[in-house]
C-alpha cells in the first residue's frame, strides 16, 4: 500500500515536472493563467454571468416590464418564478437577466473608452514629456483630488441619467489612473536600448509608440481595465441604487434594489421579501467579484518579467 | 522642516483654484435658469413681470461673462457665504454647520472599526505568510472589495434590524429619550450598524497594505539580525517590524479619509443618517444646484487637507525623509 502510494506520488511529481513547450508569450500567458485557480474560477463565473444575461432572455417568454397580478410577492422557487417575484408580480429572475445586460454593457463600455482615453494621454504624456507632461499631469492631480462619487451623483444633475450619460459620467471621471499608470511605465520604457536604438535609427516618434511602447504598455493596461471594470459595475449600481443611473421602467441590478428598499420592513401583508433584496445584490457581487479574480489572475500571467526569465 | 510644511500647504493653492474652476464650470452647465426655478418654487411673491425679472436678473448678475461670474462666487465661496438652499430656504454654510457634527461621528467610528479590525487581521496574515489563514484572508479581501456597500448595508439591515430586531433600522435618534445614560446608549444603538457596514467595506483593502507593508519590513537585514540574536517572535513583530512597516499604513490610512465621505454618502442614503452625504444626496435629487455645489467643493477640501495630513504624516514618522530633505 504505501508503496504504491509512493508510486503514485511520484508520477504526480513526474507529470508536474514534464516540461511544457512553450513558443509564444501569449501561449505562457495561458500556461500561468490556467494554474490560477481564483482566476479560472472568476473566468468561468463571468462567462456563465454574461451567458445568462445575454442568451437567458430568449428561453424564457415573460418580458422584464410583464406582470402577472395573480402572483405578487412570490418566495423564490415557487412554480414559474424560481427567484420569486416582486410587488407588482414581476419575475425576478427576468429582471436579473435584462438589468444584467444593462450593468454588464455600463460596465464593459465605460472600462474600455475609459482604458482607451487614459492609455492615449499617458502615452503623449509619457513619450513627448516637457510642457504636455507637466500640464496633464497637473490636470490628472486635480481630477484625482476631487471625491468620486460626489463628482458622479452632481454630474448626473448636469448630464442626466440614463445608459449614455451614465457612461460617459463614469468615463470623464474615470481615466486619470490608467493614464497616471501608463505614464509611469512610458517613462522608463522611453530609456530603454531598444527605444533608443530605434531613435538613433530614425525611426519616427509614432511609429516607435506603437512599435516599441505600446506592446509592453498593454498588459498593465489590460490588468487596470479589468480593475476599472469592476469599478465601472459598483458605480452604476450605486448611481442606479440611489435613483440617479438607470431609470424604470427598465431594470439595472441597481435599481432593482432600490426598489426592494421599499419593502425591507415587510410588506402590508406582514411577510418579507428578503429575495428582492438579495438576488440583484448577489449578481453585482458576483459579478464583480469574478472580475476582480480574473484582474488578479491576469496580473500574475500577463506579468513581462516571466517572458525575459523563459 | 518648517519649510517643507510651508512649501506643500502653498502647493495646495493653485489645486484649490483649478478644482474651483472645474466645480464652477459644472456649476454652470447645470440645466435651467435659476430665476425661473425661483418662480416655480414661490410663483406668488414673483409674478410673472418682465421689468421685476429683468431687475433680479441684474441684482444677481446672472449675465456678466462667465470668468467675471466665477471671481464674483469665488470671492463670496472665500467670505463663507455658499448662498441659498432653495430646498431648506437656509444658508448653504448653517446647514453644512448642522449636519458635518453627524458625519464625523459616523465616520470617525466607522474609522476606528475598520482600523480594529483590519490591524489584527493583516499582522497576523503577514506573519503567517502562505499559511491557511492568510489564504482564507486574501479571498475574504477580494470579498470585501467585491461587496456593493449599500448591498451589504441593506443586508445587515434585513438581518439585524428587521429579523433579530436588535438594532434600529434607520435614524438616529428615538424621540423622547431623556438622561445622558440614556441618549448616550440610544445613540449608540444607532450608531452601530452604519459604523460597522461603513468601517468594515474599507476592511479589506487594508489589510491588505498591511500585510504586503509589513511583509516588506520583515525581509530585512534588522529584521533578521534580531531573530538571529534570539528575541523573542513577539518582541521583533512589535518592537521591530511593525514599527517600521506603519509608514506606509499610516500614509493610505490617512488617504483614504475622503473615500470615508464618499462611502458615507451611500451609507447615509440608506441608514437616514443625518449627515452632510445624505444632505448632498438630497441637493442632488432636489436640483438644489446651490447646496449640491457647496458640499461638492466642501467634500474637495477635505480631500485635500487629508493629502496633505497624509504627506505630513509620511515626514513625522519617517526620520530619513526628514534627514534627506534637510541634507538637500
Amino acid at each position: 500500500m504505501p508503496k504504491l502510494f509512493y508510486r503514485k506520488k511520484l508520477e504526480e511529481l513526474e507529470e508536474k515536472a514534464r516540461p511544457i513547450h512553450i513558443n509564444s508569450y501569449w501561449q505562457l500567458v495561458w500556461v500561468k493563467f490556467r494554474s490560477h485557480k481564483l482566476a479560472m474560477f472568476g473566468a468561468v463565473v463571468l462567462i456563465i454571468v454574461v451567458a445568462f444575461t445575454i442568451f437567458g432572455p430568449l428561453f424564457v417568454k415573460v418580458g422584464y416590464e410583464d406582470m402577472d397580478f395573480s402572483s405578487l410577492f412570490k418566495p423564490p422557487l415557487s412554480p414559474g418564478h424560481p427567484l420569486g417575484t416582486d410587488e407588482l408580480g414581476h419575475d425576478v429572475l427576468v429582471r436579473i437577466m435584462y438589468g444584467g445586460r444593462i450593468s454588464l454593457f455600463v460596465g464593459l463600455a465605460s472600462s474600455i473608452i475609459t482604458t482607451l482615453v487614459g492609455t492615449l494621454i499617458g502615452l503623449l504624456s509619457g513619450f513627448y514629456g516637457g510642457l504636455i507632461d507637466r500640464l496633464l499631469m497637473r490636470f490628472v492631480d486635480v481630477m484625482l483630488s476631487i471625491p468620486m462619487f460626489p463628482i458622479l451623483l452632481t454630474l448626473t444633475l448636469v448630464f442626466g441619467s440614463g445608459i449614455m450619460n451614465i457612461i460617459l459620467v463614469l468615463t470623464v471621471f474615470g481615466w486619470m489612473g490608467v493614464a497616471r499608470l501608463v505614464r509611469g511605465l512610458v517613462l522608463s520604457i522611453r530609456e530603454t536600448e531598444y527605444v533608443m536604438s530605434a531613435r538613433a535609427m530614425g525611426v519616427r516618434s509614432a511609429r516607435i509608440i506603437l512599435r516599441h511602447v505600446l506592446p509592453n504598455v498593454i498588459p498593465i493596461v489590460i490588468v487596470s481595465a479589468t480593475l476599472n471594470m469592476s469599478y465601472a459595475i459598483l458605480s452604476e449600481s450605486s448611481l442606479s441604487y440611489l435613483g440617479l443611473g438607470i431609470q424604470p421602467p427598465m431594470p439595472s441590478w441597481g435599481n432593482m434594489l432600490q426598489k426592494a428598499m421599499n419593502y425591507i420592513l415587510g410588506t402590508a401583508t406582514g411577510a418579507n421579501p428578503w429575495w428582492l433584496t438579495f438576488f440583484p445584490g448577489f449578481f453585482i457581487f458576483l459579478t464583480v467579484l469574478s472580475v476582480n479574480f480574473l484582474g488578479d489572475g491576469l496580473r500574475d500571467a500577463l506579468d513581462p518579467k516571466f517572458v525575459s526569465e523563459s | 522642516m518648517k519649510v517643507y510644511f510651508l512649501k506643500r500647504f502653498l502647493e495646495l493653492i493653485p489645486i484649490f483654484f483649478a478644482i474651483s474652476i472645474i466645480i464652477f464650470v459644472i456649476m454652470n452647465s447645470m440645466p435651467g435658469d435659476p430665476l425661473l426655478q425661483m418662480r416655480m418654487q414661490n410663483p406668488r411673491a414673483m409674478a410673472n413681470d418682465p421689468q421685476r425679472m429683468k431687475e433680479l436678473r441684474e441684482y444677481y448678475r446672472l449675465d456678466d461673462p462667465l470668468p467675471l461670474k466665477y471671481f464674483t462666487w469665488l470671492k463670496s465661496v472665500i467670505t463663507g457665504d455658499l448662498g441659498y438652499s432653495s430646498m431648506y430656504k437656509t444658508p448653504v454654510i448653517d446647514l453644512i454647520a448642522s449636519r458635518l457634527p453627524n458625519t464625523l461621528i459616523l465616520t470617525i467610528t466607522a474609522w476606528l472599526i475598520g482600523l480594529a479590525v483590519a490591524l489584527p487581521i493583516g499582522i497576523l496574515s503577514a506573519v503567517k505568510k502562505y499559511s491557511f489563514f492568510d489564504y482564507t484572508t486574501t479571498v475574504f479581501a477580494f470579498i470585501g472589495i467585491s461587496l456593493p456597500s449599500f448591498w451589504f448595508a441593506l443586508i445587515a439591515i434585513i438581518i439585524f434590524s428587521v429579523n433579530l430586531k436588535w438594532l434600529p433600522v434607520s435614524g438616529m435618534a428615538t424621540y423622547g429619550v431623556t438622561g445622558f445614560w440614556n441618549v448616550f446608549a440610544d445613540r449608540l444603538r444607532y450608531l452601530i450598524l452604519p459604523a460597522a457596514v461603513l468601517g468594515l467595506v474599507q476592511v479589506a483593502s487594508w489589510v491588505r497594505y498591511i500585510r504586503t507593508s509589513l511583509l516588506e519590513v520583515l525581509d530585512q537585514d534588522y529584521v533578521r539580525t534580531a531573530y538571529a540574536k534570539g528575541v523573542p517572535d513577539r518582541k521583533v513583530i512589535i518592537k521591530h517590524a511593525l514599527k517600521n512597516a506603519m509608514i506606509p499604513i499610516i500614509t493610505i490610512i490617512a488617504l483614504d479619509i475622503p473615500y470615508f465621505f464618499g462611502g458615507a454618502l451611500i451609507i447615509e442614503t440608506v441608514f437616514s443618517w443625518p449627515g452632510m452625504g445624505r444632505l448632498m444626496y438630497q441637493a442632488v435629487i432636489s436640483s438644489d444646484y446651490n447646496l449640491a455645489i457647496s458640499c461638492l467643493m466642501f467634500l474637495a477640501i477635505i480631500t485635500l487637507i487629508s493629502n496633505l495630513i497624509a504627506d505630513l504624516l509620511y515626514v513625522l514618522v519617517d526620520p530619513r525623509i526628514r534627514m534627506g530633505r534637510k541634507g538637500a
